[in-house]
């Protein structure tokens, strides 16, 4: 093929030139251009398609490589064990009235109650260190369970009960195959000592796996068989209420004001130029705005859901004011026209009419623009809702973290126990993040007018 | 369907094209059916009809335009000089050298006049060499008047033309692929009357060399420019004959209602 | 009773001067609606905002200015020695006095003079709370009394409320400028409050980026250096190796997408590709530390290079990924911008579809496509996240994408978070990077959308 590029010292005849015939070409020259041609499609095809596949590709490898993680972060380990309610470490509840009785089991030694449960149940275990790595087989957290089963009636004091206590983290971790036993004890942080436990209790049928709804009900934990994405998830929730609260009515607003009723002059172009422009702010620079106005000067507390969200309400008010425009944009002037020839006035048209017919089109764009802000992370991090939080937050004052943050602090934390935990929020999250845009599509199909 | 019509025209000369029992549809839609027509060669055939006739859908077929839309099914039979053009052997892009098309808008592409001109003859491989090349850009320029007009300014973009000048740039870049045959959609709806006046001298000139088929809404230009007529309605071609007949004699009543514009 | 409660009590005014003016309006004219100029509800509307609004402002003084107003006053009451303290350390000590009021924790023991302020506080804060809320109380009924007296059946009283909605999305609208505005004033207050410490010049052309300073004088390299270049090397690196990936993949996409798939392919092509866009960016980093790092580290060892776990390519990569639904969803509507007719045309003189995509429609969409790269880089320069958890915090000045380098927002980030005092150079150069990053990003922007505006009028 001839080269395309333009040829700028052109040879052209002057005065008439007789007609130019165009060089023969035989049938076969014709056919063998084709060709070449037609290779060169086919080619230039599979290059356009496999362009497409990579994207796809990277994708697909992502999305596996979070579900094979994070899938095992729902499920638990539990190990069967015959607790021994011992009296002596109750202690004697004689004389006590029944508040009293309550607020003692509650302090009980629950600790030791498992170690000698165990102690019983494995009686060949003797050295203080053996003791100490038996013990590690639970989760520091089953004593809460324990706690709870003796509040709920004292009459277990005294004899024992098969409980099924939560597994460390540890534990769980090679019972899932994710720590290997062939290695050398050294490298594994499970000893064999605990591995001939473990093949014990599994002999007897001692453990047990099940879904871990820990992981949904409850706040970060600094044992990653304890964490769970409630908090965040709760946190999430308050941040994205504050900000659909500010940035729907303020973005409708401004998208209906700069639609209708704006009169086209450099001012009108300025907050447009200026909204195009805002939406492609990066996120991190809204965190320092918050920071330096909501935190430093009008000293709102850190942490607070209330600030997250009037942050990512200023980030996500520009995507609501561009999707809201073109909603109300597609509304057909006919329709204008008719409310104000029946003796509307202008805002009432707008608002019995525009404004009801351009709703599924806002809302689309408001979901959209919610489902970003449910996935950002960085401004978070910068006014401080990045502390580790145990606690579920309740209202928009308290501190808290958002999912995402909470998948930043566990990614970056050592134990390799959370990684699943990691993908597990992750998968969470997407989840989420899949429902709502999957929201928008639908509402956009459903309500899509063609006028 | 007249045959009558048809079959006096085909003993006159070999036809360049002969459609035979031409059907397209669109989806559901039925746009062309059981369309006959045989078209002369070194002529000017001009398909008239209401807007939505389907005379814009026949042309398109002619060359195979249809192929890009993905909805549109063709039955029947179409042939450039006796080859069945929708016979699998045939090459679309090599018929598409073969039978050139200028279209309704004026549509140069975003390159300058030369590169536009240019164009066609470097995919097909037309030139031998730059010399080749600046030969073919200076004789279709020369063919299609423009050459005066742009002499001084072959590397200024071609969007940069009047209207006029844009279609007659469309028509020197449609000349270059050295056609048989070239298929002009409405190719002066978009203009003037002064820059309809001069592509339409050029289409008479043009027919010395090239086989003509132009779809026109306007009969005038149809009448002026034209020396068969095939009258297009709901699909089919009710009346095909030579344009001076059509227009002072014609035999249906429809065509007759259509040219005296009673309905249009 | 805090402001919520107070602005509960408003609302109680609110509605029952609506209930008044509306009843108010209807016997002027014995029940006869069409004798009045505006709807029932309108009057009602009117007086209800007439006993809203004015107590409403009044709120909004106190949220906004209350805080300081009493801090103020607490100061004043202190003694000499606490105001003439340096504003930071004054900063601080309000602080400690508020906080302790609030039953919080503090930064240095309770002292008597410390607990007695800390009560003062509470004081002032209840007494200047009490005086705010009365007086909103009190002007919104009497404004209500004022508004429901002045209904009548000539009083326009929906033009007056139209006008005050209309007003309503003025200051809407203005919302989005003063945005910019906080931004832009916010940015450069503290930038320039960080040019007081260190020098413009040292800032934009310095080599070393070591924001340290030490906690004690005599510790050693005691003032930290604040070189940006690397960082900004940095982050170009991996801004270009990641357009260097979604760029091609992207595009190609896009092309693939609009002139070769079947209707049906790209409606299921098209939302997958959207999918990646929707993907959190923090995912993006959890996959390029937990995925792209390890395999780039051990692909490395297997031929025998060196690789940090953490490196400028792995973040590269993974940005990439992230920006190919960009620059494909771009390229894709300008592709498809490309009229019709020139496709029409190019066919028509038999070019096959690579040709006619090569030679018409990709300079066509030139523009656009150029805008889409400057959006795409924009938003890789930006990008915080991935590179927060891939790329690294060493300031390393180096063009070999196997070393770990750090970025902008990684630095801004890593001095922001955790105990911050807002008074170092640390802390403030947070700041000056950030107006950078915006002035950059910002101008990227400007030009793109510019671009792409005289793009369309192209084809309009």
């Amino acid at each position: 093929m001839t080269d395309i590029t333009p040829n700028n010292s052109h040879n052209i005849p002057s005065g008439t030139v007789p007609d130019f015939i165009p060089p023969h070409r035989t049938e076969k020259q014709i056919k063998q251009r084709l060709k070449k041609r037609y290779r060169k499609e086919r080619i230039f095809k599979a290059v356009g398609l496999g362009g497409l596949i990579s994207g796809l590709l990277a994708l697909t490898v992502m999305v596996t490589s979070i579900l094979t993680t994070g899938l095992s972060g729902f499920t638990e380990s539990r190990l069967t064990i015959d607790v021994y309610m011992d009296p002596e470490i109750i202690g004697s509840l004689e004389g006590y009235s029944t508040e009293d009785r309550i607020d003692h089991l509650r302090q009980v030694n629950h600790r030791a109650l498992i170690r000698n449960s165990l102690r019983i149940k494995f009686p060949e275990v003797k050295s203080r260190r053996d003791i100490f790595a038996l013990q590690k087989l639970v989760s520091s957290g089953s004593r809460d369970e324990v706690r709870q089963k003796l509040m709920k009636s004292d009459d277990v004091i005294g004899t024992t009960i098969p409980m099924d206590l939560l597994a460390s983290s540890t534990v769980d971790m090679y019972l899932k195959g994710q720590i290997s036993r062939d290695v050398d004890q050294s490298e594994r942080k499970i000893s064999d000592k605990q591995l001939a436990w473990l093949d014990i209790m599994a002999s007897e049928g001692r453990i047990i796996k099940g879904f871990n709804w820990k992981f949904l009900s409850s706040g970060d934990s600094r044992e990653p068989e304890l964490a769970g994405i409630w908090g965040a998830a709760m946190g999430s929730f308050l941040t994205l209420l504050v900000t659909l609260a500010i940035a729907f009515p303020i973005g409708v607003s401004s998208a209906l004001y700069l639609e209708e009723f704006a009169p086209r002059n450099k001012w009108t172009d300025l907050i447009e130029i200026n909204i195009n422009n805002l939406a492609a702010v990066p996120s991190i620079i809204f965190g320092l705005l918050g920071l330096a106005i909501f935190l430093n000067v009008f000293n709102m507390p850190r942490s607070a859901p209330l600030v997250g969200g009037m942050t990512l309400a200023l980030m996500t008010l520009p995507t609501i004011i561009i999707s809201a425009r073109a909603a109300i944009r597609a509304v057909p002037p006919s329709i204008r026209d008719a409310a104000i020839g029946m003796g509307a006035s202008k805002i009432q048209t707008q608002f019995h009419h525009v404004l009801p017919l351009s709703m599924p089109g806002i809302m689309t764009g408001t979901i959209i623009g919610m489902a970003q802000a449910l996935g950002e992370t960085a401004p978070l991090l910068m006014i401080g809702m990045v502390a580790f939080i145990v606690d579920v937050p309740e209202g928009v004052m308290d501190a808290a973290t958002a999912l995402p943050v909470q998948i930043f602090l566990w990614a970056d934390s050592p134990e390799r126990g959370f990684m699943e935990k990691t993908s597990a929020a992750i998968i969470v999250l997407l989840i989420f993040l899949v429902l709502m845009n999957s929201l928008a599509i639908w509402m956009r199909h459903k309500f899509e007018k063609r006028w | 369907m007249d045959k009558a019509a048809v079959t006096t025209v085909q003993d006159l000369v070999q036809p360049t094209i002969r459609a035979t029992n031409v059907n397209i549809y669109y989806d559901d839609t039925h746009a062309i059916k059981d369309v006959n027509l045989d078209i002369p060669p070194k002529a000017v055939t001009a398909l008239i009809g209401p807007s939505g006739c389907g005379k814009s859908t026949f042309l398109r077929s002619i060359n195979r335009m249809n192929d890009t839309i993905p909805s549109c099914r063709m039955t029947g039979q179409i042939t450039l000089y006796g080859d069945d053009i929708y016979d699998k052997k045939i090459d679309v892009v090599q018929l598409r050298a073969r039978v050139g098309m200028v279209f309704q808008k004026p549509n140069p592409f975003p390159k300058s006049i030369y590169d536009n001109v240019a164009y066609g003859p470097r995919i097909h491989g037309l030139a031998n060499s730059d010399a080749d090349l600046d030969n073919i850009v200076f004789n279709s320029l020369q063919k299609s008047g423009l050459w005066d007009e742009v002499k001084d300014r072959l590397d200024t973009p071609g969007t940069a033309l009047s209207g006029g000048q844009r279609q007659r740039l469309c028509i020197a870049r449609t000349i270059a692929i050295n056609p048989e045959v070239i298929l002009m959609d409405e190719p002066c709806s978009a203009l003037d009357p002064i820059a309809t006046a001069i592509i339409e001298e050029l289409i008479t000139e043009l027919k010395e060399r090239f086989t003509i088929v132009i779809v026109t809404h306007s009969m005038q230009q149809a009448a002026r420019v034209s020396q068969k007529t095939a009258f297009f309605h709901l699909g089919k071609i009710l009346e095909f004959g030579d344009t001076s007949e059509i227009f002072t004699n014609p035999k249906v009543e429809k065509t007759k209602d259509y040219i005296t514009g009673r309905y249009g | 009773m805090n402001s919520i409660l107070l602005i509960f009590v408003l609302i109680v005014i609110a509605t029952t001067s609506f209930i008044v003016g509306r009843r108010r309006a209807l016997h002027s004219v014995g029940g006869i609606i069409k004798d009045l100029h505006s709807l029932p509800n309108h009057y009602g509307w009117f007086s209800a905002l007439a006993g809203f609004l004015p107590g409403l402002i009044i709120i909004l003084i106190w949220i906004m200015f209350g805080g300081t107003l009493v801090d103020n006053i607490t100061l004043a009451a202190l003694g000499e020695e606490i105001r003439n303290l340096s504003d930071f350390d004054r900063t601080l000590y309000m602080n400690d006095i508020r906080n302790l009021a609030v039953q919080d924790a503090i930064s240095r023991p309770v002292t008597e003079t410390l607990k007695s302020a800390a009560q003062y506080y509470s004081r002032t804060q209840e007494n200047i709370f009490w005086i705010f809320a009365l007086s909103a109380i009190g002007i919104s009924t009497v404004s209500a009394f004022f508004g429901i007296k002045k209904v009548s059946p000539e009083l326009r009283s929906r033009n007056l409320l139209e006008r005050l909605i209309l007003y309503f999305l003025v200051v809407c609208s203005a919302i989005a400028i003063l945005t910019t505005v906080g931004i832009v004033s916010s940015l450069i207050v503290v930038t320039l409050r960080f040019l007081e410490h260190v020098p413009l010049t040292d800032f934009l052309f310095g080599l070393k980026w070591s924001p340290q300073t030490a906690l004690r004088p005599d510790q050693v390299g005691s003032s930290g250096s604040f070189g940006s270049i690397p960082l900004f090397a940095g982050t170009l690196l991996i801004t270009l190796i990641a357009l260097f990936i979604a760029l091609p993949v992207g595009l190609l996409s896009a092309i693939y997408m609009t002139e070769f798939a079947k209707p049906k392919a790209r409606a299921f092509f098209k939302p997958l590709l959207e999918l990646l866009a929707g993907i959190p960016t923090v995912v993006y980093g959890f996959f390029a530390a937990l995925v792209v790092a390890p395999a780039i580290r051990s692909s490395g060892e297997a031929i025998g290079l060196e690789i940090a776990s953490e490196s400028a390519l792995a973040a590269g990569l993974v940005m990439g990924i992230m920006i190919i639904p960009l620059i494909s969803s771009l390229s894709d509507d300008v592709i498809s911008a490309v009229p019709q007719s020139l496709r029409d045309a190019s066919y028509g003189l038999g070019a096959t579809k690579t040709e006619t995509i090569l030679n018409i429609i990709i300079p066509s969409a030139l523009p656009g496509i150029v805008s889409a790269f400057l959006l795409a880089a924009s938003r890789a320069i930006g990008e915080t996240m991935i590179v927060v958890m891939a790329a690294g915090m060493a300031a390393n000045l180096t063009a070999n994408p196997l070393e770990a380098v750090t970025t902008v927002t990684v630095q801004i980030l890593a001095l922001l978070t955790g105990d911050q005092e807002f008074d170092s150079a640390k802390t403030l150069s947070a700041f000056a990077l950030g107006l950078a990053l915006f002035a950059i990003t910002l101008f990227l922007n400007f030009i793109a959308l510019k671009i792409v505006r005289k793009y369309q009028e192209q084809y309009d």
